[in-house]
């Protein structure tokens, strides 16, 4: 499609209870939102191994957003906690590897919390859009 | 009756086994001495291939126990499996120690009623690196070799003529050869962890060379000492002051190199370059699994996450294999090196994995495989 604008792939795992209700209130409320997004529903963020993530990146993703509930809120007790203790870890994995910090997120969004999702998506589709295709996407995918 | 935290001079009884031992054979002597009585049900002893390799075997004769005395060249090996089910002791260089109490921590083998023997180690060498610089720096035929010795820095062989070669180890390390790059910069050279720690360093006087400094480490070190010592197997004495400061002197000199080392080898790339820079060492990987196979502290068995990705179709930009088994072995990862030995393409595993792993171990404050108690630092950061 020559002459429209790149268009970043971004993957984001929302937990069911919290940040993918929150995705469906950004829907319901209308609120806009760059269409880079693709979600994958996991049942707590706690399920969400750092392979995942890597995998992710090597089909393609520009960027990958590990969400959840807030902390405290998890409906599985301590589900969050664990996905903070394995967040920080991959972390400086993918720094390591030489990934630019921005291509991995995390943020904790309650299902209530629409615009927030909204206004994470926007703020990551833009920040993505700056640095450019990411250097782990396979030849022949755009 | 020896105390725990004691240190000891110690050494073999038996006149034949004192001499055959590289430093009096303490350490043989303790070994046989704990099959004799029965602690134990067997001992892994080394068996020689040539000058410049051993393999570890498990025996149950005393007398097999007592003639694999002395100094053979053994790179580390993954000794747990040797441990798996059995009631065994054996002997261990500090990253063999290392491999087998991260294998307990994940319970891949109860150590209940296992007695390790740590060696102090400065390094090993590669058998085949080994057979390369005789031929390329000392000129001499690797069959014609029938002796070593490190003597003040320098590595001297000695040729069935009766000929000898010195050259100093910098030198041979500065041209690729020595010591296995990982052992360079190796952070461990007394085995603290084992339950015995054996070693030659602060032998001085007239036990130079016949007798072995021993620290007891534990419970276990103390039992495996008393029980030698009440089988008439072996006499010890307490080591005095001086002793004590020579082996800490050897061993914090050894560290200090090894820094040196560690800042040459593991140089800093730079963050635009990184990511180049592993793509391109990982694309000559032929996902032969050898490296997953030869680790001694991945405990996955058989069906692994990480062997689950050696399709090509899974590995379009860098291999996928490889990164699981970086998330796999960054809080684990020992550094022994025995993935870059095996690796069929040379590829520097061990290298690689290092610079994810010790940024990582560093930041938590946390050794692998130095004792039983703490666990892995992704299980306790979540208490």
């Amino acid at each position: 499609m020559a002459g429209t604008e790149w268009e970043p792939k971004i993957v984001a795992f929302c937990c069911n209870w919290c940040s993918y209700g929150g995705a469906d209130t950004a829907g319901m409320g209308r609120f806009q939102q760059p269409s880079s997004l693709r979600i994958i529903r996991v049942m707590c963020s706690g399920r969400i191994d750092p392979m995942h993530v890597f995998n992710a990146f090597l089909e393609g993703a520009d960027a990958v957003l590990v969400t959840g509930c807030h902390l405290g809120d998890c409906h599985y007790v301590n589900g969050n906690y664990k996905a903070q203790v394995r967040y920080q870890f991959l972390e400086e994995m993918v720094r390591e590897l030489g990934l630019e910090p921005e291509r991995l997120q995390l943020n904790w969004i309650s299902a209530s919390e629409g615009e927030k999702f909204a206004n994470f998506i926007r703020d990551v589709t833009a920040q993505i859009k700056q640095l450019g295709p990411s250097p782990l996407k396979p030849e022949g995918v755009n | 009756m020896v105390g725990i935290g004691d240190k000891l001079l110690g050494y073999a009884t038996n006149p034949d086994v004192r001499n055959r031992g590289a430093s009096g054979g303490l350490v043989t002597a303790v070994l046989a001495a704990a099959l004799e009585k029965g602690m134990v049900e067997g001992v892994v002893v080394l068996k020689r291939i040539d000058e410049y390799e051993a393999i570890p075997v498990i025996t149950d004769d005393v007398q097999e126990v007592l003639a694999s005395g002395g100094s053979m060249h053994a790179v580390p090996v993954n000794l747990t499996k040797h441990a798996v089910g059995r009631k065994i002791a054996m002997p261990g260089k500090p990253c063999d120690v290392r491999g087998v109490i991260e294998q307990a921590k994940r319970n891949g083998v109860d150590l209940e009623n296992t007695y390790i023997v740590g060696l102090n180690c400065g390094g090993s060498m590669h058998p085949v690196v080994t057979r390369e610089m005789l031929i390329r720096m000392y000129e001499i035929d690797p069959e014609d070799v029938v002796g070593e010795e490190i003597e003040k820095g320098k590595l001297i062989f000695k040729t069935k003529d009766g000929e000898e070669k010195a050259i100093s180890i910098d030198e041979l390390e500065e041209a690729g050869y020595g010591r296995r790059e990982n052992c360079r910069y190796c952070t461990i050279k007394i085995p603290t962890n084992a339950d015995l720690a054996c070693g030659n360093w602060g032998v001085i006087g007239e036990l130079a060379g016949s007798a072995t400094f021993c620290e007891v480490m534990n419970e276990k070190g103390k039992r495996l000492l008393d029980n030698a010592i009440e089988a008439g197997f072996i006499e010890v004495q307490p080591a005095d002051e001086k002793s004590i400061a020579i082996r800490n002197k050897v061993n914090s000199a050894m560290l200090k190199l090894g820094d040196e080392w560690k800042g040459r080898l593991l140089t800093e790339i730079h963050d635009q370059e990184r990511l180049t820079y592993y793509i391109e060492q990982f694309a000559d990987c032929i996902d032969c699994g050898a490296c997953r196979e030869v680790c001694p502290v991945c405990t996955c068995g058989e069906d692994s996450k990480c062997t689950m990705f050696h399709s090509l179709a899974d590995n379009y930009k860098m291999s996928m294999y490889h990164m699981v088994r970086l998330l796999h072995l960054s809080d684990s990862c020992i550094g022994c090196g025995q993935c870059s030995d095996i690796c069929p393409v040379d590829i520097p595993v061990t290298t690689i994995f290092r610079r994810f792993a010790d940024p990582a171990q560093k930041k938590r404050d946390y050794s692998p495989g130095m004792d039983l108690q703490r666990p892995p630092f992704l299980e306790l950061m979540l208490k």
